[in-house]
């Protein structure tokens, strides 16, 4: 799918349009260590759009001082989101380089994200770094037994959480999770889950004037109402007028696994089954 | 409310007939005495803040806090025009049942007040090399007299629009756009002038505040924000270039005090934005509030709320004037609740600090020295600071005459600066550094503010921190938005929260208004791509 076309160095594009020059300066002073090589591709569907500097860590510093300049104001500068959204984990959520790319460079329509008429270099940098962000070596998950791994994950993960085609919808899906997070990551929320609890992914219990008690994870709230997914997976909206407490919780739905609950050689085996599924439910 | 309205409109005739002038033909648009007027005729919102006093208080009472609950929306605007853009952040003006509007890329309208139907609609052929005007197009609104609209453009020009068809019958350039200025703000029209500010400091640009003739588009005057060096407070500077790229945008809309004849006006953050090292000194006049001649442009006196700005932290509010007693003596007053965390309260007539108060719980300053300079505990090695948009922004506060309570919206933010020497280019934006913000310890708050005290009375809590102004009446009511898109009223005295709706987008860097049509008392606020139009029901 990928149809190199035209291949120039890249020091020849140091020369393009005197009134776009000064856009190459974090190139060049990159040196020998950008010395990459530039491709055009003729193809169209997105997806098959390559990073033409793929793996250059070169390329990553860049696009991290042009994220600054340009994203950070409303994507923040961890790129975790402020007014614009949260970009840390578009690859854990089945994005490819190249519709990201095309994002960058389309905007999105009927919103605040602009498009770009900056060089398609500067693009791929970005993109460089937003992955870079996101992504994390399956080195990390080299040990262990998926087939073991699974069976750990059917036993004490699957009511919550859904890996491929299986699982519960209450807890993030983890199908793609060992793309985004490291393992040091992954086995701290497995261990000490209240440690860092995600946005839309915390405790919260509802009591009603008749003193039932709602339990869920909080999807919205503004002054007047809350939004949550109780722990029956059902979508439940609620005015704070109709309620006599709302009640934050500092510990998550999420049972604590500790080594008395799952052994060392148990999560080595169930980060290797979740990496193990991560390409093959990439999404085309 | 009717017979008050007759009243005043006999004694306009009246004024208007001694003064020879004849009696104003139906369908003209205000006069500059007719400015000057204000509320005076509650079926209008003639300027940004309703008058010139930027209190955005309102003399209508016909909805109470007793009768809120039954607001109900009339009718829905939909501008369709959000692409590329935030969404309205416009301070719509009524005259004679026509709404006046600009909105998001310089779209304009002119709608039918009464149902929300389009006259016509304006928009300006951008160009696509735009600089700062595409990180915010936004527009805050037009300026109004006679028969002319005013308005300034992302690319940096302020218009003339004929008011019955929105064609342009001027069009004048403030800056070179390409540099990094723009224009967002809604010009202010006083003793004739047509007075603009400028956007762009996050850019290599310099501040200016502009006057201009309505008829022909003729500037009669400008004032930079930042002196050359043989000027008062041009020794604040280092001596170099950096003067002429200093920033100090103007970019909110000021008020004005007809008797003394001057105009208030806030200035923006010094460029760049967060390292300061080539810009050592207190940068005058950025991030202060200057008081000038309106009709010449000179400067009388300023106040710099934040000397020599790391965090961004722009002076760009609308001055609240009030005449208030100070400790026994009346006393003409000019006050700011700033992007700093501080509130304060100036003598109009002096610059005089009267009083500064925290506001917000911010850390990095809890006291001001006897200069009026803040007296820094943590410069951010102590923690986080209120963030780049600061203890609260450019989103219009209100003012309470009668009841002495000052209305903000106040955000409660944590960030981290990192400050990184940027390359200075035209057309390049030089911010210089990153901005981490802690989105866990933020929330937001209406807060009512004692102006004799500067102590908090009331707050309403949000779960974010906000960016919508504020509207109060003299019925009590305080109208109020924030980020989740709900549209409120609250008791001006209790700060009880009586009504509210959702408009499904947050109100954002925009405030209601309100107005007299058909006998009814109408509230209009502007919410993502929409604007809602609400009444009392029959």
């Amino acid at each position: 799918m990928f149809t190199p076309i035209i291949v120039v160095a890249l020091g020849a594009l140091a020369s393009a349009p005197a009134g776009r020059s000064r856009k190459w300066v974090p190139w060049l002073v990159l040196g020998p260590a950008f010395a990459l090589l530039l491709a055009t591709s003729v193809a169209s569907a997105q997806d098959s759009l390559a990073n033409p500097h793929e793996g250059n860590p070169g390329a990553a510093r860049a696009g991290r001082a042009l994220f600054a300049n340009r994203c950070a104001e409303c994507h923040g500068a961890d790129a975790k989101g402020i007014s614009g959204p949260d970009l840390t984990e578009l690859w854990a959520a089945g994005r490819s380089d190249g519709s990201v790319f095309q994002t960058i460079q389309r905007g999105v329509p009927d919103s605040i994200m602009p498009s770009s008429s900056a060089p398609d270099d500067e693009l791929w940098a970005v993109v460089s770094y937003l992955k870079g962000l996101g992504t994390v070596s399956q080195v990390e998950f080299s040990t262990g037994n998926a087939d073991q791994g699974r069976r750990v994950f059917s036993m004490n993960c699957a009511e919550c959480h859904r890996a491929g085609r299986t699982g519960g919808r209450l807890g993030p899906d983890l199908s793609r999770i060992t793309l985004s997070r490291s393992r040091a990551g992954l086995t701290s929320s497995i261990r000490d889950p209240s440690a860092a609890m995600r946005v839309g992914y915390r405790t919260v219990t509802l009591v009603t004037e008749g003193g039932e008690r709602i339990r869920g994870l909080k999807k919205a709230e503004d002054a007047f109402s809350i939004q949550i997914v109780d722990t029956a997976e059902r979508l439940q909206g609620y005015l704070k007028a109709d309620l006599r407490d709302v009640q934050d919780e500092a510990q998550s739905l999420m049972p604590p696994f500790g080594p008395d609950q799952l052994s060392d050689g148990d999560l080595d085996n169930l980060l290797r089954f979740l990496a193990s599924i991560r390409e093959a439910s990439d999404v085309p | 409310m009717r017979v008050t309205r007759l009243v005043t409109m006999t004694a306009l005739v009246t004024l208007a007939g001694a003064a020879g002038l004849g009696a104003q033909e139906p369908g003209s648009g205000p006069t500059s005495a007719q400015l000057v007027e204000g509320f005076t005729d509650s079926s209008r919102w003639s300027t940004f803040s309703g008058d010139y006093s930027g209190r955005r208080h309102s003399p209508l009472t016909q909805i109470t806090p007793e009768n809120v609950g039954s607001l109900a929306p009339e009718w829905t605007f939909q501008s369709g025009t959000m692409a590329r853009g935030r969404g309205f952040e416009t301070t719509p003006l009524v005259w004679d049942g026509v709404l006046y509007v600009t909105g998001p890329n310089n779209y304009a309208w002119a709608l039918d007040a009464r149902t929300g139907r389009k006259f016509w609609e304006y928009r300006r052929e951008l160009p696509d090399d735009l600089t700062y005007g595409r990180s915010a197009p936004v527009n805050r609104g037009f300026g109004m007299l006679g028969n002319q609209l005013f308005m300034v453009t992302l690319d940096a020009h302020l218009l003339a629009l004929d008011r019955t068809n929105g064609n342009v019958l001027w069009d004048v350039e403030l800056a070179d756009y390409r540099i990094g200025y723009a224009a967002t703000m809604a010009p202010l029209v006083v003793n004739g002038k047509v007075i603009a500010g400028i956007s762009g400091g996050e850019y290599p640009t310099k501040g200016f505040i502009d006057a201009y003739n309505p008829e022909t588009g003729e500037r009669d005057w400008r004032f930079y924000t930042i002196p050359s060096p043989d000027e008062p407070g041009g020794d604040t500077w280092p001596f170099t270039g950096v003067r002429e790229r200093g920033g100090g945008g103007t970019w909110m809309t000021g008020s004005f005090d007809p008797e003394l004849n001057l105009i208030y006006w806030g200035t923006g953050n010094p460029n760049p934005d967060y390292y300061g090292d080539d810009r050592l000194g207190d940068n005058l006049y950025t991030a202060s509030i200057v008081a000038l001649n309106a009709d010449t442009g000179v400067i009388e006196w300023h106040f710099q709320f934040t000397p020599h700005d790391v965090n961004d932290w722009d002076s760009n509010h609308v001055p609240v004037q009030a005449d208030i007693l100070w400790e026994g003596s009346p006393r003409k007053v000019v006050m700011v609740a700033n992007r700093n965390g501080f509130f304060y309260v100036l003598d109009r007539v002096t610059g005089e600090l009267l009083l500064g108060k925290p506001f917000t719980d911010t850390t990095w300053a809890r006291e001001l020295d006897d200069d009026g300079r803040p007296i820094v505990l943590n410069d951010g090695s102590q923690g986080c600071l209120p963030d780049y948009w600061g203890g609260t922004n450019f989103m219009p506060p209100s003012f309470d005459p009668v009841r002495g309570l000052f209305f903000v919206s106040a955000r409660e933010t944590c960030a981290t600066f990192i400050p990184q020497k940027p390359e200075i280019e035209p057309g390049r934006n030089s911010s210089g550094g990153t901005v981490w913000v802690d989105r866990d310890q933020a929330y937001g708050a209406l807060r009512a503010i004692d102006v004799r005290t500067g102590e908090r009375r009331w707050q309403f809590r949000y779960p974010t921190p906000t960016m919508a102004g504020v509207m109060s009446t003299a019925s009590g009511l305080v109208f109020a938005g924030d980020n989740e898109g709900n549209f409120m009223a609250f008791d001006a005295e209790s700060g009880d929260n009586l009504w509210h709706y959702p408009t499904g987008w947050s109100i954002w860097g925009t405030a209601a208004i309100t107005y007299m049509l058909d006998g009814k008392q109408h509230v209009l606020i502007p919410s993502g791509t929409n604007l809602t139009s609400f009444a009392l029901p029959d």
